[in-house]
């Protein structure tokens, strides 16, 4: 269910990441094409209205009675509900949520992921196979399906708990490529100079490994943020969830169950949350395009 | 042929062992549910006056086990009868059996996910390719941007939108799987509507997955235009056309198997689909016996899905070494 990046497994390019330039660097990429620039401002912007976006408006949003459903106007820029709630307010609101599951799922497919791929790839031997089995077999039961039926033993109460399942399904792509990756770093010299030095295991994975996967667990963790924003909403959309708090998966089931697809009135409600999700695609999209150049310096154009 | 033998039969073993640990996983939750819906029905049926020993009989055909006994003994009753297909029967439809519903289910899916599967393979290649030769241009770019930003869309945005638009603004189609005044069977009026509903879906899949084939053909691609081999051919002056044929060639090899996979992967993914277009398939199924809690529905729907996945993840590796001989020599990776 997650898409992973794949790795240059050849890798001659990999060298070990310093943290001063990453940022000096990302910051010239940035500026080389606007639509990089423009595709860092959407995310900033998405994760800046997650943090504060609650804060604007009070617990209980006002409503409208006299204005339901209704379209965009200036008091409402992007319409009402059913119940005459402003959309915006809505969308605005319903952001932590999404982002606070995503971002808590993607914490958790880090730590297994890379805990787990690191292992088995520079162990080797039984644990590589026992872990390796254990991965085939969370990539290949079908993420959405599982997640739908644990919906049925799981309430996903709260959005750590939603992070918390998500994660937990989600880690099988990022662990094939690191253990592929640490395979191919364990054979070259710089990690065989530090094994022939006597250097601890614990030095060679933290300091000589650690630092030159960094760069693609990190893409992998922003396209998987992205996919598990998708599967939560997808989750509430398909209505199989009770919802305790407002978020974009909520809006549009709502959107739905009241008829928005059958009679179209009230479109802004249905689109709001549905724009959001191709804006924030798209800002993904286009920031992804600038960290493969931060990290593959092959792909640089001077 | 012996080598190959030997895949086969280590990818078959592999694959029980997987749909194994999954039928003890549905086993297991139904066990944990909340309520214990296998006890409820029992204690139902006692409460309505049916013996002991009938109400028993029933739970068993229900959802292939007793309440009563040890777990060992239930596990072992659940396992006997899933060896013979038998899945048990649906908890909402009473008396129709889960396996009549699921391949009820199945039919829809599959004509839906094979045409939109073939469609977005087809476009995702096609486009692909052009990705690929003009990429140094404005064409390939916006090609490639296109191409990512519409893989990264999730199904149901596509699908939503898609009906919104096209069938309640425009109303130029119509949801649901064929119109319900029909005739069902083999005639003309009845198929046309078959066709013309299942157009809006196979779009919204095609819109949704080409990007991925596009992406990986382009890299294909590229990647085959780099061989010894097309340098070669160029150098001794063969004609461009007969080098596209090798380059198009090499490039699909890497393609048969996401192809593959998809298949598997899509029974289980056309839930959005199916749901937003009303389309009666094995996702719609899957997310109404949630809906209405009926396990043994829920358990027969997952199951089907996730032997999809395993057996099409057989059939890509397999695949592979057939048709790559790299692999093949190569041995197992």
């Amino acid at each position: 269910m997650s898409t992973t990046v794949d790795l240059p497994v050849s890798g001659a390019t990999v060298a070990p990441a310093r943290r001063t330039g990453f940022w000096r660097n990302l910051w010239k990429v940035l500026k080389r094409k606007p639509s990089r620039m423009v595709g860092a401002v959407i995310v900033v912007l998405f994760v800046l209205t997650g943090l504060v976006g609650p804060w604007l408006y009070p617990d209980n949003l006002p409503r409208d009675s006299n204005q339901i459903l209704a379209g965009p106007s200036l008091s409402h820029l992007l319409g009402t509900d059913f119940e005459g709630t402003d959309v915006l307010a809505l969308l605005i609101t319903g952001t932590r949520y999404v982002l606070v599951a995503a971002a808590f799922a993607a914490l958790i497919t880090v730590l297994i992921g890379t805990g787990f791929g690191l292992y088995a790839g520079y162990r080797r031997g039984a644990p590589d196979s026992v872990l390796m089995r254990i991965t085939d077999f969370v990539l290949t039961i079908p993420g959405f399906p599982l997640l739908l039926v644990l919906s049925t033993v799981w309430k996903f109460s709260s959005a750590l708990q939603m992070g918390l399942v998500l994660g937990l399904t989600g880690w099988g792509g990022l662990a094939r490529s690191v253990r592929s990756a640490t395979l191919s770093l364990r054979e070259r010299g710089f990690v065989e100079a530090a094994r022939g030095l006597g250097m601890p295991t614990r030095h060679i994975v933290t300091r000589e490994l650690l630092p030159n996967i960094a760069p693609y667990v990190a893409m992998n963790l922003l396209i998987g943020v992205t996919t598990f924003i998708y599967s939560q909403v997808g989750l509430f959309y398909l209505g199989v969830l009770p919802f305790t708090s407002n978020n974009w998966g909520v809006m549009i089931q709502l959107a739905v169950t009241n008829g928005v697809t059958q009679t179209g009135a009230g479109l802004g409600y249905l689109m709001a949350p549905l724009v959001a999700i191709l804006l924030l695609t798209l800002g993904v999209v286009l920031l992804v395009d600038a960290l493969d150049e931060v990290f593959n310096p092959r792909l640089r154009e001077d | 042929m012996l080598a190959f033998l030997r895949r086969l039969a280590g990818h078959l073993v592999r694959g029980i062992v997987m749909i194994w640990v999954v039928t003890t996983f549905t086993f297991v939750l139904v066990r944990l549910m909340p309520g214990d819906p296998v006890q409820t029905q029992y204690e139902k049926l006692l409460a309505q006056g049916v013996s002991a020993e009938q109400a028993r009989a029933q739970v068993q055909v229900t959802y292939g086990f007793v309440p009563h006994g040890s777990w060992l003994s239930q596990y072992g009753d659940y396992l006997w009868k899933l060896l013979h297909f038998d899945l048990g029967k649906s908890v909402s439809a009473q008396g129709v059996s889960v396996r009549t519903e699921v391949v009820g289910a199945l039919k829809w899916t599959i004509g839906l996910v094979l045409a939109g599967v073939l469609l977005s393979f087809v476009i995702g290649v096609l486009l692909g390719v052009v990705a690929a030769m003009k990429r140094n241009g404005h064409v390939g770019s916006v090609l490639s941007l296109v191409g990512s930003l519409l893989h990264g869309i999730p199904q149901y945005v596509m699908a939503l939108v898609l009906v919104t638009f096209l069938t309640v603004k425009l109303k130029l189609f119509s949801t649901g799987p064929v119109d319900g005044l029909l005739d069902p069977g083999f005639n003309g009026p009845y198929i046309a509507s078959i066709i013309s509903h299942a157009v809006l879906p196979a779009a919204a899949f095609a819109l949704s997955s080409f990007g991925g084939y596009l992406l990986t053909m382009k890299s294909s691609v590229i990647s085959v235009l780099g061989d010894d081999f097309i340098l070669a051919s160029e150098l001794r002056g063969i004609k461009p056309s007969i080098i596209f044929r090798y380059v198009a060639r090499n490039a699909l090899l890497p393609l048969f198997t996401v192809l593959a996979l998809s298949l598997g992967f899509m029974i289980g993914g056309a839930v959005f689909i199916e749901h937003a277009f009303n389309y009666p398939g094995m996702g719609a199924m899957l997310i109404d016996s949630i809906g209405s809690r009926d396990y043994s529905e829920m358990s027969g729907a997952f199951l089907l899905i996730t032997g999809a996945v395993i057996l099409a993840n057989i059939a890509a590796d397999l695949l592979y070494s057939v048709v790559d001989p790299r692999v093949r020599h190569g041995g197992a990776a």
